[in-house]
């Protein structure tokens, strides 16, 4: 398995990067999630702010 | 546990502290910077063995980017963490101990600087006992994010904590792996580093890429999704772009550092993959550009009325601009013309003058009126002549720079019809002396705009304000 590993570093390296950046793109932009998703961009603007924040 | 309605009790007093030190070892960094710029123009400035350029550039980097921009990362994270988790910084001794180690850090490697005691690496000058310090400091820094986003009574973490704590386990890495070192005696500051030859070389730009990329641009991205939003009053423009930003930017930038020894003796296979990922980033680094502008998509107004918010915007336009440049600059076909000429110091510059000096800057404006509870800054129009004077300076520094280093690296590789270089080294260093002129000149105003800010920061804390000067008729017709 590490012979197989080192041999091949530079192709399993490229595609556990890339998949995981599909992974997570698919992840961010499935539709269903959008709502929920951008909803966390309030959190900086959350009326639980102290009064002087704003 | 705090109901999503009470208020915090947020630790603010090490946030003052850490504000306090950007604004001063801002002006120290930038003063240093005008005059070893002034050096280059007219060396007879170079005094004594303490006050030479070789000396002094360290002290300038150093004190720009880890004095100025450490501190403004360390006050910025521990203010927005609070707030977007809403719970109080974790450990107020410890927070503390950041605030004094670091400041024991700078203090350590600024008096190896001036007296030629150094590694010899760009960015990672100071020798071992200086290095072992900060460790201590960083691992504490990040166990204080680390406890503070644990208490969070906010379930999501936002994009920005994302970014900051990116920046911190990121910089810890690079930091260890660049300053393995062995200390020729225990009471001496020499050592010796544990990498050799070509390895040593490749690892220091794998440290100094990313020093860029996740000290002067991770962390101050982290302010941007914090600070924007917040001044603009609008949510960030796209949530989802932003989670995307932040992994992409992750992935290629930790490759890009083997554009820095582009024709060197590095095999020329890691020479292409460094120059593969940087024009890679291009996307990455608009994509975020992109996000932070258009969060004032439908409130463009708001950009006209506030010089604060022009700062920050501003910013990101320079951050794209010099992301821009980069990529390009990487390329072999470009980078043998800008390797080792002037033209690289204005890309630098481009990038730490107008995007991390100017989202600082906006930070700042906004943050010092909050934490010493004032209603508001002591005059906009100051701050408005700070942006125009400073984005003044930066233009006429990247002009210059332009013109000399292209020139530059046209001269050096100026053939006549014999096969002999047509200029000699000493003609192309003659060549230069306008433009570092001018770039002196470009440093001076960024310098004075800084001053104007501390007057005016000072103001502000001791409670004087002025009147606005924006009429109601101006604001109605934006």
């Amino acid at each position: 398995m590490i012979d197989w590993l080192t041999n091949n570093a530079g192709m399993t390296g490229l595609l556990f990067f890339f998949s995981v950046f599909v992974i997570v793109s698919v992840w961010a932009f499935r539709p269903s999630a959008k709502q929920s998703i951008e909803a966390h961009k309030f959190i900086p603007l959350r009326p639980s702010q102290t009064v002087e924040d704003k | 546990m705090n109901t999503m309605n009470s208020t915090p009790n947020y630790n603010d007093d090490v946030v003052k502290l850490f504000t306090i030190a950007t604004v001063f070892w801002g002006i120290v960094g930038f003063t240093v910077g005008v005059f070893i710029a002034l050096q280059m123009a007219f060396p007879a400035l170079n005094f004594g063995e303490y006050f030479t350029f070789g000396r002094l550039r360290p002290l300038h980097t150093s004190a720009v980017i880890f004095a100025f921009g450490g501190n403004a990362l360390f006050a910025t994270s521990y203010f927005s963490v609070q707030r977007t988790c809403r719970t109080r910084l974790w450990g107020d001794g410890w927070s503390k101990f950041t605030f004094w180690g670091y400041q024991i850090f700078i203090v350590l490697a600024a008096v190896g600087y001036v007296t030629g005691v150094t590694q010899a690496k760009e960015y990672a000058e100071p020798e071992w006992y200086a290095d072992l310090w900060l460790t201590i400091v960083w691992v504490t820094y990040l166990i204080v994010f680390l406890m503070t986003l644990k208490n969070r009574q906010e379930p999501h973490i936002y994009v920005g904590n994302w970014f900051f704590l990116a920046f911190i386990v990121t910089v810890a890495v690079l930091h260890l792996a660049n300053n393995a070192a062995i200390p020729v005696s225990l009471f001496g500051a020499k050592s010796y580093p544990l990498w050799g030859g070509v390895q040593s070389a490749m690892i220091q730009w794998w440290y100094g890429h990313n020093a860029v990329g996740f000290f002067l641009t991770a962390g101050f991205l982290g302010i941007m999704y914090y600070f924007v939003p917040k001044r603009a009053e609008r949510p960030i423009y796209s949530y989802r772009l932003s989670i995307i930003h932040f992994w992409s930017l992750i992935f290629l930038y930790i490759w890009a550092g083997p554009h820095h020894l582009h024709y060197t003796s590095l095999p020329d296979w890691a020479q292409t993959l460094g120059a593969t990922f940087s024009i890679m980033l291009w996307m990455p680094s608009w994509g975020g550009m992109i996000n932070g502008m258009m969060t004032l998509s439908g409130a463009w107004h708001k950009l006209r009325e506030d010089p604060v918010l022009q700062f920050m915007i501003i910013s990101l336009a320079f951050y794209g601009m010099s992301t821009f440049e980069g990529p390009l600059m990487s390329i072999k076909t470009v980078n043998a013309l800008s390797h080792y000429t002037d033209w690289t110091i204005g890309h630098v510059h481009a990038g730490a003058l107008g995007w991390v000096g100017f989202i600082t800057f906006g930070a700042l404006y906004h943050l010092v009126p909050i934490l010493w509870k004032k209603q508001a800054l002591y005059s906009m129009r100051l701050v408005s002549i700070h942006l125009w004077i400073a984005t003044t300076g930066i233009v006429l520094y990247i002009v210059a720079m332009w013109f000399g280093g292209i020139t530059q690296g046209l001269m050096w590789r100026s053939y006549d019809s014999m096969g002999f270089l047509e200029f000699s080294f000493v003609e192309t260093v003659m060549a230069m002396h306008i433009p570092y002129v001018v770039r002196a000149l470009g440093g001076g105003l960024f310098l004075l705009g800084a001053l104007i800010m501390a007057y005016n920061l000072i103001k502000t804390v001791r409670g004087d304000t002025v009147a606005s000067t924006i009429s109601d008729a101006e604001k109605a017709h934006a």
